[in-house]
């Protein structure tokens, strides 16, 4: 029996039935009732019937298609989105991306360690070449030739660099790895860099987000591994099926706002009644994630439901962005005191001054006369 | 430059110079104005200035608005007072009664206070907007109002109408995504806090100059104001 990606998951203790569920939840994630064209996919024929459900089609692809080798490089992060990814209570998705997925290398999950995980690494690239998919999570320092993150004694650049020449696509996982994140904030000691901005020669998807949505990362990886092409992409080279929409507009608080109606305080009755959490400093506006739609551990909850203000954190620069609970309206940066006194005196010393000469040359032209 | 970038450019950098010039510029023109003193009182007044600059501003404030027909413009040329009145009351509305600008009110001067719903700063604001279009309209049909509109009159309808105009797009999210509004509509605040103190918008501070002077010159003769 050829190895793929359906009996290697039953041969794993995956059931048919979560094995099903699964491929309705990429299904729905990935936003497909029917599947889209899928000549360029390279799929059977058999399966290009439109009429059929998503979920059935998704099913039989990822059963029929060859595992997908992928390449997970850990550099400037906190490993939030290994961790997101890896303790999703949805045990089919952890399968997909941890056991489905042939994970060839990645320093917190590969069991080898020091130089035999860094030869199992080398090894895959030589094997896979031009077909494995490289997903990178933490942002690439340049500052001080790389100094700042090293791996078995090679900078970060130059590990992506050299793995990058070799993938497929490469997949940004995280905020770090997609616009540099943390890292990147100010003053950016280490000059930290999102992949996209060093990597131009191959497609580079950004999936972020801190830490980014599993459901938004598998569903990526998925996409490629049944179609064989990464997902339509916006201008920022997110997945459109997750990005495509502000928080905001899918907000379940969305009401209160358009009302009028928000919470002052975080512990104030708007609070209690569940208000919108806009004065109080939400970035739902400007942020496209599917946040507020997926959510987090099986739907359960997402920041504004739990009654916290979106942070934006898939927009590049959050950090950056205005104070976390300050309104999102509100200017980046308040004028300092004395910045608005020498504007203030400056505008009444030339004002005065003028005064001053044209009363002068009244008075001079008077005399004249 | 994207639009993330572009906001954060309106938002940060921009904003704040853009502030300090108004700032700069307004106080240059209004110690300009102050520097010029008062007039001397020649002849004994007849009454009392305070209670002319005191009438003057409650007749402003509670009677022209609401009693139209005691004011001759009224029976002139309608339009510019109800178009006028309208827009001024939007303007008001809007921009110290709306949540998201009373938010940069907070962050800049620490104060906060009640703001209505979004509807109704909505319906405001679309009257707001098409009073300006019918001002505009009225400005280029009227003969002496073309007659005496010359460039900075137009540029000031622009940088005026222009935030208005995309800060109603970006609440209906209309043509554009959101963010490319936003940065749009803070470019052109931008714009518009620039253009404040070279030109007559800055009509709301010598507003109340004028107002004060002009009541006391009232009171002092005793002439009805």
């Amino acid at each position: 029996m050829p190895e793929n990606n359906g009996n290697n998951m039953q041969g794993k203790g995956v059931s048919r039935r979560d094995f099903l569920k699964l491929s309705g939840l990429l299904a729905t994630a990935m936003g497909f009732t029917a599947l889209p064209p899928l000549e360029e996919s390279g799929l059977p024929a058999q399966l290009n019937q439109v009429a059929q459900p998503a979920e059935v089609l998704m099913t039989r692809a990822l059963e029929t298609k060859q595992r997908l080798p992928v390449i997970w490089l850990n550099f400037q992060d906190c490993t939030g989105c290994t961790e997101a990814i890896s303790r999703s209570v949805s045990p089919s998705l952890t399968n997909l991306v941890l056991n489905t997925l042939t994970i060839e290398y990645h320093e917190t999950l590969s069991a080898a360690s020091g130089f035999q995980v860094e030869e199992a690494k080398k090894q895959a690239m030589e094997k896979y070449a031009g077909q494995y998919i490289l997903v990178v999570e933490g942002s690439i320092p340049l500052a001080n030739d790389g100094a700042y993150c090293v791996i078995g004694g090679r900078t970060a650049l130059d590990i992506l660099k050299e793995t990058a020449a070799g993938a497929a696509a490469i997949i940004a996982v995280g905020s770090c790895a997609s616009f540099g994140g943390l890292p990147k904030a100010d003053p950016n000691p280490t000059d930290a860099k999102g992949v996209w901005e060093l990597i131009t020669d191959k497609p580079v998807v950004n999936i972020p987000g801190c830490p980014a949505i599993p459901e938004a990362t598998a569903g990526t990886i998925a996409h490629f591994a049944i179609f064989g092409a990464l997902p339509e992409l916006d201008g920022l080279h997110r997945p459109k099926t997750f990005y495509g929409k502000t928080v905001h507009d899918r907000c379940q608080r969305r009401a209160f706002y358009e009302a009028g109606k928000f919470a002052l305080s975080f512990d104030d009755e708007g609070a209690k009644q569940g208000w919108c959490l806009y004065k109080l400093g939400c970035k739902g506006p400007t942020t496209y994630s599917a946040c507020a739609t997926i959510k987090w551990d099986q739907g359960l909850s997402f920041p504004i439901q739990s009654g916290h203000p979106c942070l934006g954190c898939t927009e590049p620069n959050f950090w950056d962005g205005g104070g976390f609970y300050q309104g999102q309206s509100a200017p980046l940066e308040r004028p300092a005191a004395t910045a608005v006194g020498a504007a203030l005196g400056a505008g009444a010393v030339l004002g005065i001054g003028t005064a001053l000469v044209n009363q002068a040359k009244k008075k001079a032209k008077g005399e004249a006369k | 430059m994207n639009p993330q970038a572009m906001l954060e450019f309106a938002r940060g950098p921009f904003f704040y110079a853009a502030l300090l010039f108004m700032i700069f510029g307004l106080a240059y023109r209004v110690f300009t104005v102050v520097a010029l003193g008062w007039s001397k009182d020649r002849v004994p007044n007849k009454g009392s200035k305070a209670s002319g600059v005191v009438k003057t501003y409650l007749k402003a404030l509670l009677i022209w608005p609401f009693i139209p027909w005691v004011k001759n413009t009224f029976d002139r040329n309608p339009l510019i007072y109800i178009g006028g009145g309208l827009f001024h009351l939007s303007l008001f509305v809007v921009v110290i009664l709306g949540t998201p600008h009373m938010l940069v009110w907070k962050s800049l001067s620490g104060l906060s206070w009640a703001t209505l719903p979004l509807p109704i700063v909505d319906w405001t604001a679309a009257v707001g907007i098409i009073a300006m279009i019918m001002l505009l309209i009225n400005r280029r049909i009227n003969p002496v109002l073309r007659l005496i509109s010359g460039p900075a009159e137009y540029l000031s309808w622009l940088f005026v109408f222009l935030p208005m105009v995309t800060g109603y797009m970006m609440t209906h999210h209309l043509w554009l995504p959101y963010e490319n509004l936003y940065a749009l509509h803070m470019l052109s605040v931008d714009v518009m806090m620039i253009w404040i103190p070279l030109s007559r918008i800055s009509h709301f501070v010598f507003y109340f100059f004028a107002r004060t002077i002009h009541g006391a010159e009232f009171g002092k003769r005793g002439v009805a104001v």
